[in-house]
């Protein structure tokens, strides 16, 4: 199987630098989330990848070969860059027979991408009368037309409707699970966490994480709970006089930072005070992220005034 | 020919004649080139043949003005289709090999223009002829066979320098809007006050094949030699462009 593996990778535009030094391997069978806000870097880590644009320094190689080497390449990755780009005067179904042809890809396999991705009721029509969630199932199809061990999408679920975004999220899954490379890039948190076990975190073209999900998530959280009783005052005692400070919350139940579940329930069953409700608070990858990059945008704001731009 | 340039060539097919603008203009070649002659021949072929300084061969090719453009349109357009919004990126994912994908294009749009151009040139040298009467020439006659051979090859030359062009300016209405009035007008300004440099101008050198007895300097096939070597600069020019550029 085809891992993806960036070594040092560096782009500078004019004066800007889109990706600095960039080091990590996109493994298979996983799904990796490639996060950072607009600007990051991530499309320009994903064009370097692609050959498309030319590093300044570094390289970027999947299963050890840059990709301008790779014989029949569609076979071998599929991309999902921009789907505005394919040509509107087109239709569907030449587009993807234009580029099946090109890496000896037999012509039905078109077919079965546009069945695939729902689009085969207008594989005739001009790409151009298509919308922005139709356009995005296109370049899908297009990704996966040479059935890739690696695929690389770039906000794959812009512009999809929310049967879209739950199917394009069961496919990654799906070929995680086949063994293949899936790197994802996204701006939105919720749908990551929703899909990715690996995350590879940048900002301002720096790499910041690259770790697992959950390890991510449990490196950011600080452990708290919260509860409901019926003897708020009594347990509010009991929990002051282990150290802790519970913080009653506008609709009535109380917060404790730095507890566990064990510690509160423990506490209110040796005081024979009811527990209506106890959960541990669990930090989502949205809190997590931006306590990453809070730091980051501080150090950031601090070394250098200028605003970067998706490249 | 290994399979892998078969294949690319295959698929630059598939994209020309999948964008319409394209395929028509293709087709325009021979559509505006035998429109025109049908025209011009029906109308003024005959009451022109008199006057003095007529030159039937040359004349005969006189619509190939109006298919030139058609062969420009199409030069440009068959390239600009890869650069807009990206499309560069899609078909450098499928062929990475930059040289691979522009030599295939680039062999493409020559083909068809060379087809389309030859097909063109003896259609309208014949067709003219018909409406000749007592005037009319042959392919026969003094370089009548050269000059329709010449005439497609011409057109061919015409599509390739506006295609390297579009490949410089990633833009079919940039090269459009320069080459067009360039051959309309500066052409024949400049080639009025200034004889010997506008010999070698791409449209003028080529037309040399045209005439059966090429005055001045500029032999027939030197003539096209000197077109084929502008269409030449400008696909290096092109493939300059597109090796260093980021897609």
């Amino acid at each position: 199987m085809t891992s993806i593996d960036v070594h040092g990778l560096t782009k500078d535009y004019g004066a800007t630098r889109a990706v600095d030094q960039l080091t990590f391997s996109v493994r298979p069978g996983r799904v990796t989330g490639f996060l950072g806000p607009n600007g990051a870097g991530k499309s320009t880590t994903m064009r370097l990848v692609l050959g498309l644009d030319r590093p300044t320094a570094g390289s970027a190689t999947l299963g050890g070969v840059p990709y301008a080497s790779l014989e029949n390449p569609l076979r071998r990755v599929g991309a999902l860059l921009d789907a505005q780009a394919a040509h509107g005067a087109r239709t569907a179904r030449d587009h993807l027979l234009a580029l099946a042809v090109s890496n000896g890809i037999a012509g039905t396999r078109a077919d079965e991408v546009l069945e695939d991705t729902g689009l085969a009721a207008v594989a005739r029509r001009r790409i151009k009368t298509f919308s922005l969630g139709m356009r995005q199932r296109l370049g899908i199809a297009a990704a996966l037309l040479g059935e890739p061990d690696v695929v690389m999408l770039d906000e794959p679920s812009n512009g999809l409707d929310p049967e879209g975004i739950i199917w394009i999220r069961e496919l990654m899954r799906r070929m995680a699970r086949e063994g293949r490379t899936v790197l994802v890039s996204s701006h939105l948190m919720n749908e990551t966490s929703s899909f990715a076990d690996h995350l590879i975190v940048l900002g301002r073209g720096r790499l910041l994480a690259d770790l697992p999900m959950q390890e991510f998530l449990d490196s950011r959280t600080r452990p708290g709970v919260r509860f409901r009783t019926t003897e708020a005052a009594r347990l509010r005692e009991a929990l002051i006089r282990r150290g802790f400070l519970p913080v009653q919350e506008e609709d009535g139940r109380w917060t404790v930072d730095g507890a566990t579940a064990e510690e509160v329930g423990a506490a209110a069953a040796v005081s024979g005070i009811p527990l209506l409700e106890l959960t541990e608070l669990h930090t989502t990858l949205e809190e997590a992220y931006l306590a990453l990059t809070t730091d980051e945008a501080q150090f950031a704001a601090a070394s250098s005034p200028t605003a970067h731009q998706e490249a | 020919m290994n399979t892998s340039t078969t294949a690319v060539l295959h698929s630059e097919w598939i994209k020309i004649r999948s964008v319409r603008s394209v395929s028509f203009s293709l087709m325009a070649i021979f559509a505006a080139t035998l429109a025109v002659t049908v025209l011009a021949f029906a109308t003024v072929g005959q009451a022109e043949a008199d006057s003095p300084g007529y030159e039937p061969l040359f004349s005969a090719f006189y619509a190939l003005n109006f298919g030139q453009i058609a062969a420009i349109c199409f030069g440009a357009t068959a390239l600009s289709s890869e650069f807009l919004n990206g499309a560069l990126r899609i078909s450098l994912s499928a062929v990475p090999r930059r040289g691979l994908l522009y030599g295939a294009k680039v062999s493409v749009v020559g083909g068809l223009a060379l087809v389309m151009g030859l097909i063109t040139s003896f259609a309208t040298f014949l067709v003219g002829q018909m409406f000749m009467g007592e005037y009319a020439i042959g392919l026969g006659d003094p370089g009548a066979l050269r000059a329709s051979f010449g005439g497609g090859v011409y057109l061919a030359l015409i599509a390739l320098f506006a295609a390297g062009l579009t490949a410089v300016l990633r833009s079919a209405v940039a090269v459009l809007s320069t080459l067009i009035p360039f051959l309309l007008i500066v052409s024949f300004v400049v080639g009025d006050v200034a004889g010997d440099i506008a010999r070698y101008l791409p449209d003028q050198a080529g037309q040399a094949v045209l005439h059966q007895n090429p005055a001045g300097g500029l032999g027939p096939w030197t003539g096209l030699a000197v077109t084929a070597a502008w269409a030449g600069a400008a696909l290096l020019a092109g493939w300059w462009a597109l090796r260093t550029r980021d897609a």
